[in-house]
């Protein structure tokens, strides 16, 4: 049941700099740039680096190097998501985004992306770190987050869901459709598939 | 291929906006409307000259929502094959003439968060239909029109309707006084490129935008006419078992369709591939803009609209 065949189910490979682009950023959510997230013989200071400390006390930015080589620190995700937003709405054309991480991270920074017009050849994505899913249930339009298991039961309408493959990247999310709707009571036992 | 059975339109007027630059205006012969033209479309016009039929395509320059008439602006060309010369000596109001429905090569990208549009001389053709849609869709665009000096004046007027509170600029000064790797550096992310004109311009605009790091689908690209003649050749029909001789002035499409073969086509700018033909022999000069250089290097099949022979003889599966 993980490969159910579905073709909007994300592929990643590891990350490498477009060589066409002008100006190359990486965003990660986490301390440090996975080694498995780069391309084989890839430095990390082949990018301008943005990673997620995870902590209040990070190291001040007071100068703002924007150039390959340069890190920035950022205390959680949602503070780097803000500041991405507000580097990309003054950014110029030739940029490169990459990120590594989870998926709904990934898929999130996909998101910031997309609203300031990048396009799909202009990011890259590498999946590193945990598998577990953020689900979309299709009935109520509850997303909930870290499932791990084929199937879940909706925080927001109870529907036991089958966790599926298909993927929206509009929502950085897995859908989620309630399993016993022919039978009602006939839910097959949960796997642990996502961990 | 083109949509549906074509036009008959009668010329309502004709304005010299330049020495060489006219503005021909058609409304539909039998009364009505004209079908609604899609944004940065063109159209196709039959032209009978004694017993000569060209087919040349041109850019609708009135706006997509004008359906009372179509406008084309056409250039006197020195070097002319003779379409834009017979539209401009022969060819007088109240004449009808064959027009294909408009189709376009070069819409706009819906998800642009701006448009940069590039013109040079009479490639601002399409450039002027996309400005009532850009101005009714209430998108942000600059558009810079390049020029010789004597004719920045007629764009001008041209472009004057559109200007008010936008950025709109004529060169007068053409490539040479114009930063082209300036204006795509300090582009915002999201900007896709629009250029039409002369192929120098093009491949300076592609090739600068792809070495700042645009990627290709944010580039596009419009090409029209500029194929030229080229030495007599041969050309032989395989399927239909017949040989057709290609004159100087003659594009293989032209001489193709005068021998009564139904060729597909659509741009006759070497753009679009619809006229993508097999070669069985011979050897191809090309002059497209569609084919990918493996495929021009590997030799087996030509775009019939602008590209020729580079010997006596070319053999194609037609």
């Amino acid at each position: 049941m993980s490969d159910q065949g579905i073709k909007s189910r994300p592929k990643y490979q590891p990350i490498a700099p477009d060589p066409q682009g002008r100006h190359h950023l990486l965003v990660v959510d986490g301390a440090h740039v996975p080694a498995e997230a780069l391309a084989e013989g890839v430095n990390p200071s082949a990018f301008e680096v943005w990673t997620v400390a995870h902590k209040s006390a990070v190291p001040g930015s007071a100068a703002m190097e924007e150039e390959a080589g340069a890190v920035r620190v950022f205390r959680s995700v949602p503070h780097l998501f803000s500041a991405l937003e507000e580097r990309l709405a003054r950014e110029t054309m030739g940029l490169r985004l990459y990120a590594a991480g989870t998926e709904p991270f990934l898929w999130d920074a996909y998101g910031i992306g997309a609203r300031a017009g990048l396009s799909q050849q202009e990011m890259a994505f590498a999946h590193v770190g945990a598998q577990a899913r953020r689900i979309f249930c299709v009935h109520c339009r509850t997303v909930m987050e870290g499932v791990t298991t084929s199937i879940a039961t909706c925080a927001g309408c109870g529907a036991p869901l089958f966790v599926r493959d298909h993927f929206s990247r509009r929502l950085a999310a897995f859908m989620a459709v309630q399993i016993d709707a022919e039978v009602p009571g006939e839910v097959p036992q949960a796997e642990e598939l996502y961990s | 291929m083109t949509a549906g059975e074509s036009l008959q339109v009668r010329v309502r007027d004709i304005v010299e906006l330049a020495p060489s630059l006219k503005r021909f205006s058609f409304e539909p012969a039998h009364g009505g409307l004209f079908p609604t033209p899609p944004a940065g479309g063109h159209v196709m016009l039959t032209l009978r000259d004694g017993g000569r039929v060209m087919k040349n395509a041109y850019s609708l320059v009135s706006a997509p929502m004008e359906r009372a008439r179509y406008d084309i602006i056409v250039r006197l060309v020195a070097q002319s094959r003779g379409g834009s010369a017979f539209l401009h000596r022969k060819v007088a109001p109240g004449d009808v003439l064959e027009m294909a429905r408009p189709v376009s090569l070069f819409p706009l990208a819906s998800s642009a968060k701006k448009h940069l549009l590039i013109g040079g001389g009479i490639g601002i053709t399409p450039l002027l239909s996309f400005l009532p849609e850009l101005k009714a869709r209430g998108a942000r665009f600059e558009l810079h029109q390049l020029s010789g000096g004597e004719e920045a004046p007629v764009f001008e007027r041209l472009l004057a309707p559109y200007a008010a509170g936008e950025e709109i600029r004529v060169h007068g000064g053409g490539r040479a006084a114009f930063d082209l790797a300036g204006l795509l550096s300090r582009q915002p992310l999201g900007t896709h490129v629009y250029v039409c004109g002369p192929h120098a311009l093009m491949d300076a605009v592609t090739a600068t935008a792809a070495a700042l790091g645009w990627p290709r689908g944010k580039i596009h690209k419009e090409s029209f006419g500029g194929a030229g003649g080229g030495l007599p050749f041969r050309a032989v029909l395989k399927r239909s078992g017949i040989e057709v001789e290609v004159g100087e002035t003659q594009s293989l499409l032209e001489a193709i369709e005068a021998a009564g073969i139904d060729a597909p086509c659509l741009c006759r700018g070497g753009a679009c591939g619809e006229c993508r033909t097999e070669v069985i022999e011979g050897e191809v000069d090309h002059r497209d803009d569609f084919l990918s250089a493996q495929e021009k290097a590997g030799g087996t099949v030509v775009l019939t609209c602008v590209s020729r022979a580079r010997g006596p003889r070319l053999v194609l599966d037609l």
